[in-house]
């Protein structure tokens, strides 16, 4: 995908601001402050109808003013025709998307049309931080994917609410609640199967991208690999589905609330296997996990153990009024050398590994959808080695997709390429204004 | 700060208790009216009044009606085994503009949602039940035309439920390709969830 031209009007310090950028690199460097960031998270809007920065609309509003509106022109092989997105929000009205002025139904609908990877300096949470932000990374990389994904996950988080409005009722008999929280555990074993199954599906093909990206960034000789947590013990190819049983005080997470539950059991057959591998710093690669590969459940395998489970997790539930069971509790445990990254990892692994993961992201798309996703890097470069850069630079410039990099210092990429005109461009931000530089 | 009408505050207030209403529009809204001429703004007061006092609720089917029962329930012409059943009295108006179906309806009244406070005791299912208790009506089939979200979804399964031991025959309408529109535009969430549903040809 392609994006032509920007127009931001009061988003940030960008009181009017039209850009017209190059097809493949684009470096937009400037003082810290200056509006840099502010550009690409415009283009993050148009992608995934908000900020990729900001946790509300309303920061991201000109201080004194009543909405922005960002828009911009895009295409790519997805797309027959070139088409314009645009997006105002105003504060009292809230946000609205149209595509080729018409607008959406539901913000929702923009998301995969233009396809986007972003890496930020937030990346670093990834590996480091709850199984919140690894959640929210695979929703958003496989909403991209899939509509279809998409909508489960939105009416699932729906149905989540409703049966947890449910067991909070405390003035309900346990009689009563068992019989009304049957149609919420039906839906939520049908759209829970579904998320879990095109997890594990997803996954499960990730990883040799996962692998390429790593060596590309790092070199041969590393093994990144990671586990897909989840509620059914059962082993997908060298993906390890554990349970969540975690025995013990000895996990750093067992403080966090979403991982203070014991077991989720599962079907006999398979219960005894994974139970037995089930320990701490399993890693994914080990003997006996990797082991030829293993069929993936089908969704209606995996529904009607989940739906096993919620019935036998119910009092539970009903005790910790909230539902224990299901993908809003899944996780993926990296692993770096058959050593978890989480407890193991030396900070440059932490960001190469991020790095790396961002990379097999992209190389997924362009393979999944035939064109390559709009990468914005910001702010990355200041904490990466030289060499490293250099050699992240030269991918970028191997390959044809378009990309937009951040960065405060811009001797770094004058040293290491001469912009080729029609394909590249410098950019210089200073106080909301952008000025092309031409070399 | 010193409020120079009370009576303007009042209309204010009371105007954005209404759904979708802000504060804000609730303010320009009671400035235009305050403009209007007397005759306008006594129009919209009694017609809302009218829609209190008027208005009733069919006692058979709970659909809005100026006389009880409701026309529809007193047809002679409808079939009265059918009775499709509808979440409100909007969608008694939209399946009526079709055209096309001759039964009655149930009007329940809203759906179940435990986050609202929403429990199948107050929606008229209670009274839907009765309906197929009584041998006058001759209940044979409930046609569920709930909204196809999760709501929708779990009042269906309830009063699917709660009417099986009943013995009358329960179907749903389908949901998934609006009509008139060609397959390649419908987004593949829509599509799938059709495939789905897919029912017998
Ligand atoms: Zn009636």
């Amino acid at each position: 995908m392609n994006v032509s031209g920007l127009v931001l009007t009061c988003f940030r310090n960008h009181k009017e601001t039209a850009v017209t950028w190059a097809p493949r690199l684009n470096v937009i460097t400037g003082p810290n402050g200056a509006g840099k960031t502010n550009l690409i998270d415009a283009i993050h809007y148009l992608c995934m109808s908000r900020s990729f920065v900001a946790t509300s609309d309303q920061y991201v509003v000109t201080s004194g003013e009543k909405s922005f509106t960002v828009e911009a022109r895009f295409s790519g092989a997805i797309r027959s025709k070139p088409f314009d997105v645009r997006c105002t929000y105003s504060r009292g009205e809230g946000k609205r998307i149209y595509v080729n002025d018409s607008p959406l139904d539901k913000l929702s609908d923009l998301i995969g049309r233009v396809p986007v990877v972003v890496l930020s300096p937030d990346d670093k949470k990834l590996t480091r931080e709850g199984p919140a932000e690894r959640r929210s990374f695979l929703d958003g990389f496989i909403a991209q994917l899939s509509s279809a994904y998409l909508r489960d996950l939105i009416d699932y988080r729906r149905v989540l609410k409703q049966r947890n409005a449910l067991l909070a009722d405390y003035r309900m008999s346990r009689d009563v609640m068992q019989a009304m929280i049957e149609p919420w555990d039906l839906q939520l074993a049908t759209l829970g199967s579904r998320i879990v199954h095109t997890r594990a599906q997803t996954l499960l093909r990730f990883t040799t991208y996962l692998e390429k990206g790593y060596e590309t960034i790092a070199g041969i000789g590393h093994k990144p690999t990671f586990a897909y947590k989840t509620f059914i013990n059962t082993v997908y190819s060298d993906m390890q589905i554990n349970d969540y049983s975690q025995e013990g005080g000895a996990d750093p997470d067992s403080s966090a609330p979403l991982s203070d539950f014991t077991i989720a059991g599962g079907p006999d057959s398979a219960t005894a296997d994974t139970r037995a591998g089930n320990t701490e710093g399993v890693a994914a690669g080990e003997d006996g996990v990797s082991g030829g590969k293993q069929a993936v459940w089908t969704p209606e395998e995996i529904q009607q153990s989940y739906a096993e489970l919620l019935q036998s997790g119910f009092d539970k539930d009903r005790e910790r009024q909230q539902t224990t069971i299901g993908p809003h509790r899944d996780d993926i445990v990296f692993y770096l050398n058959d050593l978890e990254l989480r407890k193991f990892g030396s900070q440059g692994q932490h960001r190469l590994f991020a790095l790396a993961l961002k990379l097999a992201q992209r190389d997924y798309y362009t393979d999944e959808l035939g064109d390559m996703p709009i990468f914005l890097l910001d702010d990355v470069f200041g904490d990466l080695d030289p060499s490293k850069t250099q050699v992240l630079v030269h991918m970028l410039l191997e390959q044809s997709g378009q990309v937009f990099i951040t960065a405060a210092n811009r001797n770094l990429f004058t040293s290491m390429f001469t912009p080729q005109k029609g394909m590249d461009a410098l950019y210089r931000v200073a106080d909301g204004q952008v000025t092309p530089l031409s070399e | 700060m010193q409020l120079t009408s009370e009576t303007l505050e009042n209309a204010i207030e009371q105007l954005a208790k209404l759904p979708g209403m802000g504060r804000k529009t609730a303010q320009r809204m009671a400035m235009h009216l305050l403009k209007q001429s007397d005759d306008r703004v006594n129009q919209l007061a009694q017609s809302l009044i009218d829609l209190k006092t008027k208005i009733k609720y069919c006692s058979v089917c709970y659909n809005v009606t100026d006389s009880d029962p409701c026309p529809v329930c007193t047809n002679a012409k409808r079939k009265t085994g059918t009775i499709c059943v509808v979440e409100d009295p909007k969608d008694v108006y939209v399946i009526e503009k079709m055209n096309e179906f001759r039964g009655r309806y149930h009007v329940l009244g809203g759906v179940i949602s435990p986050m609202e406070n929403v429990g199948p005791n107050d929606i008229r299912i209670k009274e839907l039940i009765a309906r197929i208790n009584d041998e006058a009506e001759g209940v044979e089939e409930l046609i569920l035309a709930l909204n196809p979200d999760a709501e929708g979804e779990a009042t269906s399964f309830y009063i699917n439920k709660m009417v099986k031991p009943f013995g009358v025959r329960v179907t749903r309408i389908a949901h998934g390709i609006p009509v008139g529109s060609e397959l390649e535009f419908i987004d593949e969430a829509t599509l799938n969830r059709a495939f789905a549903g897919r029912v017998t040809f």
